[in-house]
């Protein structure tokens, strides 16, 4: 669906259906490069099984115009306008990687729009190399390349896509180098309050980790876990790409958790 | 490196798409020879059905042995999927038929695969879909062939039988600045020689029947989507683009971006058309892609030794490869082919028709039949054959001639072809001795 923020026109997939916002919503928030597409494997279950979706693309990524937001602070603030515009009074939050970090400062500026936080292949902190930064300022594809090789695990390199005959590696590859990975890799470096902010946070929380993160490891996102209260699950033998290498994974995952939060 | 793999290609033509699965470790990849596949349960029926999830229902749609001939062959061209299907010329139907509508428009290059052609000329024009044929490498004539209802411009990355390499980058280009995608049926070439979508062609589509296998033993097509065509931005497709109402209204350019083609030609063709490829036929184009770069070197190898022979031969009257100077897309060829155009040469003998058929008729290693890209060389006369279906002036625009013989260069000593062609020389030279 088509709305506006800022004057400029935004979007936000709704799974196939039209948003309903008198049914349960659930949010989905894209990571750095990404935009609506890398839940394509999320969002059409729950459009189609009792809930309203909204997968919006921040400003500049894929569908939604205007130039990038520059600061994890301002994409929060720009959510509550989005929440606004679309009528979302409260939903359940789903972030994946900066995604989730633009989640939690959501969840401190408007907890009472949060029902419950889900972070998917994240940490409290995201800090970038300045030689990707440099990259990407060069061209996203080359920043993408860096990422993409990075960031899907093992299996998704060698192995059998969730989708029959589609190479999610390529499809990843496409989507970021055509959004303003830069502005996203910078929002991230900058981000450096995270741990504060998730000791602040009442909402329910869960996080889906991989087993074989390397942009935010394990570790760190198990540490987040501690800082949030947050229960969690770990989907071994993937990497940070989770929604689009281990759709299946992820959104039995999410199923569960937003089941259990409502 | 390709677009859509880390890997190395011939790490991606024995690994890709497949690790070894959890039940038995078994290393080869398993033929999947079922129809179906049993749900978990209903909403997990119902969920699949709705492409709310990745999965299998039904081998016509996808099997799990098909996938993996699918996602490898997709990254060894640098595409984001590809689709497996019956044949080479289902593949090229099922393409066509989920771009085109009644009322559309094709360009395509005049010297192509005489199936293709009839396909194009015939078929289609009676589900109201017209085709412009036109030298593909003339600028000019592709702009001035592109009409307002034009869905697609097509080639081949050498043409059959005439062997034309196209100029990928420049039809590309024009085709993509008019909002249109290329098609590109890629089959003389394989990933191993070119790869287009690495030179701006957008969907390439193959006969895997030929080098991909090699063996000659199964018949099969794909698809490539290379996932950089921008459906929405060109305005043509609203069948990508808008609400499409056999699955609730999906868009599926909105929802899957770059795979949006694929999507669509699995949700709709294969599930309409059903030309699927059988698991047995994947599995036995799987053990013949494994061996893919090391088979074309060699039969690289045997077509340069084969043309430089064939020229010191008198009753070849000429010879024709891409990567001679005397092929007017020579340059072309050395661009875009660095390891070599390919194994298909063409060659005339003296007698013309008549003495095709000596030459053909005497040799006892090569095989005469309507096939290409087998490991072991082959011989057409496609006058009378693959091409016959053509008027004169059509077969003239395909390049192609009464005298002459169509050889895919197989990948035998080379010592043993060229002994059993000096057999079939000596042969036409006595038909034009006598006439």
């Amino acid at each position: 669906m088509e709305f506006k923020v800022r004057d400029n026109k935004a979007y936000a997939a709704t799974g196939g259906k039209d948003y309903d916002n008198s049914l349960e919503t659930v949010v989905f928030l894209h990571g750095t490069g990404l935009d609506h597409r890398c839940w394509a494997l999320q969002t059409r279950w729950f459009a189609y099984n009792g809930y309203s979706v909204l997968a919006p693309d921040f400003p500049g990524h894929s569908l939604s115009e205007g130039n990038p937001l520059t600061s994890i602070e301002d994409m929060a603030n720009w959510l509550i306008e989005a929440l606004n515009a679309t009528g979302v009074k409260k939903a359940h939050i789903v972030g994946h990687s900066q995604g989730f970090l633009a989640a939690l400062e959501l969840a401190r500026q408007a907890p009472e729009r949060v029902a419950s936080l889900i972070g998917i292949g994240t940490a409290a902190a995201i800090p970038v190399n300045p030689a990707l930064i440099e990259a990407a300022h060069r061209s996203s594809s080359e920043a993408a390349n860096m990422l993409i090789q990075w960031g899907f695990g093992q299996k998704a390199h060698m192995g059998i896509s969730a989708v029959p005959g589609m190479q999610p590696i390529a499809i990843g590859r496409q989507i970021m180098s055509s959004n303003p990975v830069e502005a996203d890799l910078r929002a991230c470096a900058d981000y450096t309050s995270g741990e504060q902010v998730a000791a602040e946070i009442k909402a329910p929380s869960h996080l889906i980790l991989a087993g074989q993160d390397k942009l935010t490891p394990l570790k760190a996102g198990l540490a987040l876990a501690k800082q949030l209260n947050a229960n969690h699950t770990i989907i071994d033998g993937y990497g940070h790409m989770l929604p689009i290498e281990a759709p299946k994974q992820c959104l039995q995952a999410l199923r569960k958790i937003i089941a259990t939060s409502k | 490196m390709s677009r859509s793999s880390y890997l190395k290609p011939d790490t991606i033509a024995l690994h890709s798409g497949y690790t070894p699965e959890s039940d038995h470790g078994s290393r080869a990849v398993p033929v999947y020879q079922t129809t179906s596949y049993v749900f978990e349960s209903v909403s997990d029926a119902s969920s699949l059905f709705n492409v709310e999830q990745g999965g299998h229902i039904y081998s016509r749609i996808t099997n799990p042995t098909v996938a993996v001939l699918e996602q490898r062959i997709a990254a060894l061209e640098g595409g984001v999927g590809a689709i497996c299907t019956a044949s080479g010329m289902s593949a090229l139907f099922t393409t066509f038929i989920t771009l085109c509508s009644a009322g559309d428009h094709i360009v395509s290059s005049a010297q192509i695969y005489g199936s293709t052609a009839t396909l194009l000329r015939h078929t289609l024009k009676r589900l109201n879909i017209g085709c412009s044929f036109i030298p593909i490498n003339d600028e000019q004539a592709l702009r001035d062939a592109i009409q307002p209802n034009t869905k697609l411009v097509f080639c081949e990355s050498i043409g059959n039988p005439g062997l034309e390499v196209a100029d990928l980058p420049q039809i590309s280009r024009i085709a993509n600045e008019m909002g249109l995608p290329v098609v590109v049926d890629a089959t003389f070439a394989t990933p191993s020689l070119c790869r287009p979508i690495d030179h701006g062609a957008n969907v390439v589509v193959h006969s895997v029947t030929k080098w991909m296998g090699g063996h000659g033993v199964a018949v099969g097509g794909v698809v490539v989507d290379g996932g950089q065509f921008d459906w929405s931005a060109s305005g043509r497709f609203p069948e990508l683009t808008e609400p499409y109402a056999p699955f609730h209204g999906i868009r599926f350019w909105e929802e899957y971006g770059p795979s949006a083609l694929a999507m669509k030609i699995r949700a709709e063709s294969m599930r309409d058309i059903g030309a699927a490829l059988s698991p047995h036929s994947a599995f036995l184009i799987l053990q013949g892609i494994e061996t893919l770069s090391l088979r074309m070197k060699q039969h690289v190898h045997n077509a340069k030794q084969m043309t430089d022979w064939l020229q010191t031969q008198e009753e070849a009257l000429w010879v024709n490869h891409p990567d001679m100077e005397s092929n007017p897309s020579h340059q072309i060829a050395a661009q875009l082919f660095p390891n070599g155009a390919g194994s298909m040469v063409c060659f005339g003998v003296a007698g013309g028709r008549a003495g095709g058929a000596a030459f053909i008729d005497a040799l006892q290693l090569a095989s005469n039949l309507a096939n290409v890209g087998d490991s072991r060389t082959l011989v057409l006369h496609p006058g009378s054959t693959t091409h016959s279906r053509l008027t004169p002036e059509d077969m003239i625009a395909a390049g192609i001639s009464e005298d002459m013989i169509r050889v895919s260069v197989g990948i035998e000593d080379i010592a043993d072809i060229k002994a059993d062609f000096a057999r079939g020389l000596r042969a036409a030279k006595r038909v034009a001795e006598a006439q």
